[in-house]
């Protein structure tokens, strides 16, 4: 990389890292580790992308739709491999062993990924549905769904005054 | 807060939960962007340079350090060193007296001139005097440790006859494939027509060793091959690893085997010893496999009339520029084709981009360059066809990017930039 594009990269990352972590650490429901690892992965493919991402209109938000699909492609690898992830989220079940006191981050990690994934584009990022759409590569009508669904079961998990459990 | 037509609070108070959650995370920021760029600087290497199909497609050290090259008809799947290619002709040994004889000596000679300061440990030699293609093997130790250094010359045409160089020069391979084992492989046209091909990658590809093995392998218009290979250790197998990288850069490198030295040396093997001249026919059948020359060929054909090509070069896969002059002076124009871009469109195109009929879009821009030379100026006609493929075009008026401007504007107006990029000689390579 040239020097110029070197360092307007280099802001860019500088600028951006701590909330494209905390994003991911939210995507992954608190695996801090895989988090560093996505955005390792997604810092590196802005990288080698930085000629194009720096010239679109909103490198930030490309930014994280390249770390929601470094995420969901993890996901996708691991649940090949493993298959008992598929069957993870349903395992909470409805509500009968959810402890008493389960915070938001917990909540989140019994959801299915694509499930996380909307719900932190859309309230995390503040997309439209159309937007949460691109960036999953999946229809509105999809995201809808799965938004009504996702939403239906923190309730659940969580209670309606979902605020005083936001705490990790 | 998106906003849908059925608002629910506890959407609101999710909002404010994530936010306050997410915030609690942090981490040495620092490094994290640090560990990004080393990933970015991989993965760009590791896409120039995966292999298609394995180790299938280009050998990269043979035995005796020669260069493994297509042996025989160019662009033939089949491998084969050139020292055993040597040894397995059938050899009449210096039927021609006229050229004078290059000895085992000189070719060290001239090699060690050719490098840079630094300590030269003779290894094996070979002169023109020899069945085998000239080679000179040294240890080399510029005093940050000894790396071992193989430079091989040989004929691949005889004298007076025309071909195209590419045909013959090792192909990079195809770079979609994740594991090739090389961090890099470029060709590039010199200015004088030579092609050469850079390739830097490991002694094995398996990497059970840490040991570098980086390469040219050029060939003259008029049939000289100068491959030369080096390696960060003071052998090429089997000894431990004395530095980082391979003492001389790959542009050093690229200048090493560039040397006129080593046409003279090539003038002087008997005609005997000289490897069969290669059928034509076929010879671009690997040239065409490789998208990266298509892009350039494709680039080539689209000049216009006047703009004379003085230099140009690819990737294997998606990028190709080319230095024209149409007179008035030197003008880098490039090309990128990138596939499945759909869902970049809405980033990539705002809302000033044109949309063509068939559902293309085009962005023209028109501003200083990105690279530092002083008064470029960088013309650009971006365009996405409805399949997702992207052909970016850009004209400089510069020679290079890096470089100071030569002229007030680029050779190619917008509309003539506009017209390669909407060519329809693109949509073959947007399968």
């Amino acid at each position: 990389m040239r020097q110029v594009r070197a360092d307007e990269y280099a802001e860019f990352a500088a600028a951006r890292t701590g909330h494209l972590y905390r994003s991911a650490c939210l995507l992954t429901a608190g695996d801090t580790h895989l988090a560093e690892d996505l955005v390792q992965e997604t810092l590196g493919r802005l990288y080698v992308r930085w000629g194009r991402v720096s010239r679109a209109d909103n490198p930030a938000a490309y930014a994280q739709t390249v770390l929601t699909r470094a995420f969901l492609t993890h996901q996708r690898r691991r649940s090949s491999r493993e298959r008992a992830v598929d069957v993870f989220p349903e395992r909470a079940g409805a509500g009968a062993d959810v402890p008493l006191r389960l915070t938001l981050v917990e909540a989140l990690g019994r959801l299915p990924a694509k499930d996380r994934a909307v719900l932190v584009l859309r309230y995390w990022e503040d997309r439209s549905v159309e937007e949460t759409a691109r960036a999953m590569n999946a229809s509105s009508a999809a995201v809808r769904t799965r938004c009504v669904r996702a939403l239906g079961r923190l309730r659940e998990l969580l209670g309606e005054d979902i605020g005083e459990y936001a705490r990790p | 807060m998106p906003v849908d037509q059925t608002h629910d609070p506890f959407e609101d108070r999710l909002s404010a939960a994530l936010h306050q959650a997410g915030g609690t995370f942090d981490t040495d920021r620092a490094a994290l962007v640090a560990a990004g760029a080393v990933r970015g600087r991989r993965l760009r290497l590791r896409r120039r340079a995966a292999i298609a199909g394995g180790a299938a497609g280009l050998a990269l050290v043979g035995v005796g350090g020669a260069l493994l090259v297509p042996s025989g008809a160019g662009g033939s799947p089949q491998h084969g060193s050139v020292a055993a290619t040597g040894s397995g002709t059938p050899t009449a040994v210096a039927a021609t007296p006229a050229a004078p004889v290059v000895s085992a000596d000189d070719m060290v000679r001239t090699l060690t001139k050719l490098l840079p300061k630094g300590k030269v440990t003779r290894g094996e030699a070979r002169g023109t005097d020899s069945p085998l293609p000239p080679l000179a093997q040294v240890t080399f130790d510029d005093g940050k440790g000894a790396g071992s250094l193989s430079l091989l010359v040989d004929r691949v045409r005889g004298g007076g006859e025309t071909f195209d160089p590419a045909s013959e020069v090792v192909p990079c391979p195809n770079m979609e494939q994740p594991d090739s084992g090389l961090d890099s492989c470029v060709t590039q046209t010199l200015p004088d027509g030579s092609v050469v091909t850079l390739i830097q990658g490991y002694e094995y590809p398996d990497r059970r060793a840490d040991t570098k093995a980086w390469s040219a392998d050029l060939v003259t218009p008029d049939g000289t091959r100068v491959s030369v290979s080096e390696w960060n250790a003071a052998a090429q197998k089997g000894e431990p690893v004395s530095r980082p990288e391979p003492p001389l850069s790959i542009q050093q490198l690229k200048t090493l085997a560039a040397a006129n030295e080593w046409r003279r040396v090539a003038d002087s093997i008997p005609e005997e010893t000289r490897k069969p001249s290669a059928s034509t026919e076929g010879s671009t059948g690997d040239a065409t496999s490789y998208e990266g020359r298509r892009v350039l060929a494709i680039l080539t054909s689209s000049l216009p009339d006047g703009a004379k090509v003085v230099s140009s070069g690819n990737e294997e896969t998606e990028f190709a520029y080319a230095v024209v002059n149409d007179g008035k002076g030197e003008s880098y124009v490039q090309v990128n084709l990138q596939h499945n871009m759909s869902d970049a469109a809405g980033a990539l195109y705002g809302s000033g981009a044109e949309t063509l009929p068939d559902g293309t879009r085009v962005a023209t821009r028109q501003g200083p360059g990105e690279k530092g030379g002083e008064g470029v100026v960088m013309w650009t006609v971006d365009t996405m066809r409805a399949n997702g493929m992207r052909v970016v075009i850009s004209a400089f008026n510069s020679g290079s990017q890096t470089t100071a401007a030569t002229r007030p504007e680029p050779a190619l107006t917008i509309a003539e930039l506009r017209k390669i990029a909407l060519s329809p000689q693109w949509e073959v390579l947007g399968a």
